[in-house]
This record gives C-alpha cells, sequence and structure tokens, in this order.
C-alpha cells in the first residue's frame, strides 16, 4: 500500500511513501484521487501539468490543488500519473477518464490541501510525505 | 484535563500565555468535565497557534466542539484590532461561509404520509454529492452580481421571498466583496455549482420541533411544537475553495515579507490594511454572498418540492434564520478600548449577537439572534438565541454543531453504512445518500452528542435554548 490513512477527527490526512522523488508525487496525486472517488480506471484523457514553487511542501500544494481544479472543472477522474520533479519545479502527465456519476459517485469531496503538517522527508531510502486534506 | 491548562470556572478553560512561544493573548475555550475526554492536544496547540498572530485582542478562544482544523482548530474565534491585525484564511477555511438555515412549515409529521416520497423528491430535486451540478444555467455576469448583490440577487431572480434576506446573517450579502481578486479558475468552478449540496458533512434534513425550551423566543421565531422544519447546511463550493488555496499562496509569501512570525504555514496572514489582506478580504467576502445564494437556491428547490407535493405557498415557509459558520467579518465590539471595530475570525463558530444588537433583524431583536445548531444524522438539532455574555466574552460567538470524536476512517470501519441506515431507520429516520460509505463517515457515534455541546454554551451564557429540532429525514451529499 503506498499510501495509508492516519488518524485525525475531521479531516483525511495521508502517509505517502515512494522508491522517487517522483514517484512520491505521483501516489499523493493517486491518493487525492483515490479519497474522492469511488473507481479510479484508466481512460483516454491525458492532461499535462506544470508547476514551479518556492519549496517542496509549496510544489505538493500548487501540484495537487492544480488536479483538484482540472478534475472539477473538466470533470476528469484522474487515475495515473507520471511525474518529473526538477529542484522545485515538475512536470506532470495524468491520465484518466470522464466523472460518470453512476461509477465514480460516493467518495468525499476535497476541499482544499492544507499546508498544516504538510512534510515530505526521507526515510531511510524511502521518500514519504505527509498531507492534510480538508473534506 | 490536558496538563498546563488552568480552570477558569465550571465551563471555562485557559491556555496561558506561554503554552507556545509567542503567545500575545491567553486562549481560552469552554468545555465540560464530561467532553474533556474528547480534547485532542492537537486542538489546544492550534488554539495557542492563533494566539501568536499580530493585533489579537483579549483571548483566542474555542467553543466546546472544538477539534483538530489545520491553521485555527475548528471551534476556534479570534479578533483583530484594524490598525495592528491581520485576517487569515486559516481562520476561515476552504468553505468559506459554509453555514446552515432553517426554513419553518406549516406541516406537521402526520401531513407527511409518505416521507420515502418526499426524500426522494428532495434527492432528485437538490443536487448532492462529488460532481453533481447545478440545473441552473448563470452567465459569468449573473456570478458577479451573485458574489457582489448576495441573497437579493436570489430574490430579484425569482429565487427567495422578500422577507429572506432579512432572515439572514448580514442581510445575506456582506458590502466588502470585490470581484477583482477572485480568479478566473474560481469563477470557473462557482458557475456550475450554484445550488448544489456538496458532500462530506454537508445536507438537507427535515426535522419536526419536538422540544420548546423558551415559548416566548420561539414564538417570535415563528417555532412551535410539531412544526416540521427543514435544515440546510452547506457552503461555497469549488468557487470558495479555489479563492482560499489562491488567497493562501499569496498571503504565505506576504507573511515573510511583512516579517510576520507564524508556527504553522495554515496560518499564513497579512495586515487588515496591506493590499494582500485587503483583497483576500474581499474575495472571501463574494465567496460568502455566493454560499448564501447557493442556501437560497437549495431553499427555492425545496420549497418548489413542498408547493407541489402539498400545495403549500412559498409565504407561508418562511426562512426562520441563516448563520455562517466560516467566515472573517468586520463587526463592532466592546474592548478595554472602548467600542472598536475588529476582523472576526470565526472557523467552525457562530455569531450568536444578543437582545438590542442593531446586526439582529428588527423582528428578532428583542430575543437576541437565533442561533442554528446541528446535531448529526442521528441527533437532535437546536435553534438557540444570542446573549449578552456571549457579547461579553466571545466577541457574541458561540458553538457550530456537534463536532467529530472519530476519524471517517474509523467511522467507516465501525459500522458499515448499510447497518448505520437500519438502525436509523428504527428511529424513525430516513436516510438517503449519494452511497453508504458517506453514510457510515457521518454516523451519529463519530459525533460528540450535541446536548452535551449545546449543554455547555447554555451553562456558559453564550447562548439559550429556544427549541430541538429532532430529525425524520436526512440527504446526504
Amino acid at each position: 500500500m503506498p499510501f495509508e490513512e492516519l488518524p485525525h477527527q475531521a479531516d483525511v490526512r495521508v502517509r505517502v511513501t515512494a522508491d522517487s522523488c517522483d514517484a512520491l508525487f505521483a501516489e499523493a496525486a493517486r491518493a487525492m484521487f483515490s479519497i474522492m472517488y469511488v473507481a479510479c480506471e484508466e481512460g483516454g484523457i491525458e492532461r499535462r501539468v506544470s508547476v514551479s514553487a518556492p519549496d517542496m511542501p509549496q510544489m505538493m500544494v500548487d501540484f495537487l490543488s492544480e488536479l483538484l481544479f482540472i478534475a472539477e472543472v473538466e470533470r476528469v477522474v484522474f487515475s495515473s500519473f507520471e511525474v518529473t520533479v526538477k529542484g522545485t519545479a515538475l512536470e506532470a502527465v495524468a491520465r484518466g477518464e470522464a466523472f460518470d456519476p453512476d461509477r465514480h459517485r460516493g467518495g468525499m469531496e476535497i476541499k482544499g490541501v492544507s499546508y498544516s503538517g504538510l512534510r515530505i522527508f526521507r526515510d531511510g531510502e524511502e521518500f514519504c510525505s505527509e498531507i492534510l486534506f480538508d473534506v | 484535563m490536558l496538563a498546563g491548562i488552568e480552570r477558569i470556572d465550571e465551563v471555562e478553560w485557559e491556555v496561558p500565555i506561554g503554552y507556545v512561544p509567542g503567545m500575545r493573548v491567553p486562549g481560552r475555550f469552554f468545555l465540560s468535565e464530561d467532553l474533556s475526554e474528547t480534547l485532542e492536544a492537537g486542538a489546544v496547540q492550534q488554539l495557542a497557534n492563533v494566539a501568536v498572530l499580530p493585533g489579537i485582542v483579549r483571548y483566542s478562544l474555542a467553543m466546546p466542539d472544538i477539534h483538530s482544523g489545520y491553521g485555527f482548530p475548528i471551534g476556534g474565534v479570534a479578533a483583530f484590532e484594524q490598525e495592528t491585525g491581520v485576517i487569515s484564511p486559516g481562520g476561515v477555511g476552504y468553505d468559506i461561509n459554509c453555514g446552515v438555515r432553517l426554513i419553518a412549515t406549516p406541516l406537521t409529521p402526520d401531513d407527511i404520509t409518505n416521507p420515502r416520497a418526499l426524500i426522494e423528491a428532495l434527492f432528485t430535486t437538490v443536487p448532492t454529492g462529488v460532481g453533481a451540478e447545478s440545473e441552473m444555467r448563470i452567465s459569468p455576469h449573473d456570478l458577479e452580481e451573485i458574489m457582489v448583490e448576495g441573497v437579493d440577487w436570489a430574490v430579484a431572480a425569482g429565487y427567495g421571498t422578500e422577507k429572506d434576506a432579512a432572515h439572514c446573517e448580514e442581510g445575506g450579502k456582506m458590502p466588502d466583496a470585490h470581484v477583482a481578486p477572485v480568479s478566473k479558475k474560481a469563477c470557473q468552478r462557482g458557475m456550475p455549482q450554484a445550488g448544489t449540496l456538496g458532500s462530506g458533512n454537508h445536507f438537507l434534513e427535515i426535522q419536526t420541533v419536538d422540544a420548546v425550551y423558551d415559548n416566548e423566543a420561539a414564538q417570535t421565531f415563528g417555532l412551535s411544537a410539531g412544526q416540521v422544519c427543514f435544515m440546510i447546511h452547506c457552503g461555497s463550493r469549488g468557487l470558495g475553495h479555489q479563492i482560499c488555496t489562491d488567497h493562501l499562496r499569496t498571503l504565505e509569501s506576504a507573511t515573510r515579507r511583512y516579517g510576520i512570525e507564524i508556527p504553522d504555514r495554515q496560518l499564513a496572514c497579512a495586515p487588515l490594511h496591506s493590499p494582500e489582506g485587503e483583497a483576500y478580504f474581499g474575495a472571501m467576502a463574494a465567496a460568502a454572498n455566493y454560499a448564501w445564494v447557493n442556501r437560497q437556491v437549495i431553499t427555492h428547490q425545496v420549497r418548489t418540492v413542498l408547493n407541489r407535493m402539498y400545495g403549500i405557498d412559498y409565504e407561508e415557509m418562511p426562512l426562520v434564520y441563516d448563520v455562517a459558520h466560516n467566515v472573517a467579518k468586520m463587526e463592532r465590539h466592546t474592548t478595554d478600548k472602548g467600542r472598536q471595530t475588529l476582523c472576526v475570525h470565526r472557523k467552525g463558530a457562530t455569531r450568536a449577537f444578543g437582545p438590542g444588537c442593531p446586526e439582529v433583524p428588527q423582528d428578532y431583536r428583542a430575543v437576541g439572534q437565533p442561533v442554528i445548531i446541528p446535531g448529526s444524522m442521528g441527533s437532535a438539532s437546536y435553534v438557540l438565541h444570542g446573549t449578552t455574555t456571549a457579547m461579553e466574552k466571545t466577541f457574541g460567538s458561540t458553538c457550530h454543531g456537534a463536532g467529530r470524536v472519530m476519524s471517517r476512517t474509523k467511522a467507516k470501519k465501525a459500522t458499515p453504512g448499510s447497518e448505520v441506515r437500519k438502525e436509523l431507520l428504527k428511529q424513525g429516520i430516513i436516510v438517503r445518500a449519494t452511497s453508504d460509505a458517506s453514510i457510515a463517515e457521518e454516523a451519529p457515534d463519530a459525533y460528540k452528542e450535541s446536548y452535551k455541546v449545546v449543554d455547555v454554551v447554555r451553562r456558559a451564557g453564550l447562548s439559550l435554548p429556544v427549541v430541538r429540532l429532532r430529525p425524520i429525514g436526512v440527504i446526504k451529499g
């Protein structure tokens, strides 16, 4: 399980782990969409996202917030992500399918990606992040 | 009680200066012994963190539904001086002007001979859940007017009665709204969502008044025993979420530029009179106005269903009141310096202005502002009224709900949604939701018992009970 839910009474806090920084951002996005939608399957829709930020936590917030925006406005459910991180900038390709209420509805709407307790760190060989989503 | 916290009286506690470094004022919160075991250390730390912000007046406060949030704790209240104070999206939240309103009807439970049919009609009429879009089509120009005019726009467009605006906090319109600092992205999200409920803890409930505690106040608010009412809980949807996201980023860098030390990045803030602070305040007010319109359009959807099914005239379904519980507003309060205009942040807290306040509608002024406290799916909701004590102690504020005691994940594991639904049905409560998972997350056991929270604000004198409302039907997003 590349991400796990951590205890939080009101919102959803997750810990994401990966074997590279690129994969960490991809897994964080996957975690976010798993919370929002019941079923996420790869489809024919592809979107490119570029983010540049002053630091890594800001880059995480900006990346996930941009995906939230695209998903809501274009009504797309993303399920897989290829991310390339260079310093505090990233390029990503997100793939997914059109939102279908009958299949996707039933998850939790995420209102925002919080800075509170947002951590990105190394644990031995692993890259880790803890993220709090407001739901 | 947690170590380091001092008792002030029966239900009032102090978090002394020094609990976290840099506190300018002490923290104060309201909690009974009974509820003290639900208090999280993280929530107290967040309460203390707020006391670090510049220009904070008297105390960093929290109501008895206190629990961990981000930035401010949920249940948090803080007031800031105009000249030296700051404004922070962390004190408002992503769901700007998330709030609750109550609609009265002439119906009694006996009139609802087929409650399932009513609930199905409401469920199909009010868009709910993730990805739900409104059937209402608004133009970019309409959206701008919604953000400036609030409920007045909705009434003029045929979504309300002439009396509705007067029974909303702020008259359903914050006058300081500015559309210029609302991004194109925020508008894109807001366009299709006006008149949608959302998901999570948002709901539409059919309730009946099953206890009256204050006959005179109940009569003033147009409430009586056995009456069927409708409660709506939702906010500013994606428009508000995007405004919070956009301005947090701006304020994050502004915090550093103005040399403000904060213990949590989510408390990013700027001086009230800085360009960044004013931009956020204007955009936040625009989102607040959008949220009032959102609840007003849902009110119209509910009235339309009731008119069709029971032949009730729209005027016979008055709005009792509408309160905001995630907002920052400029308000006049009495402090050690006399009468001052303060920027009062309420993050999961309700305004509870007392008798005689000019902000309270004329027809309620002798009693005080109605305060609407929703319970969880299975527990009662309450209408209270504001008090002079609240004006003196909490900048006219009280609790906003029951407050969670169990995480959503734990709640889902504890009892499947289908079981929760069956259990509630045994109690005479029909639940309709987009999924069983959303029912499980909002199970009654996941919340403090609402009567215990209400009892704390009663004992503290922050607001006084008027009626209790028992749910008979619940629609969850």
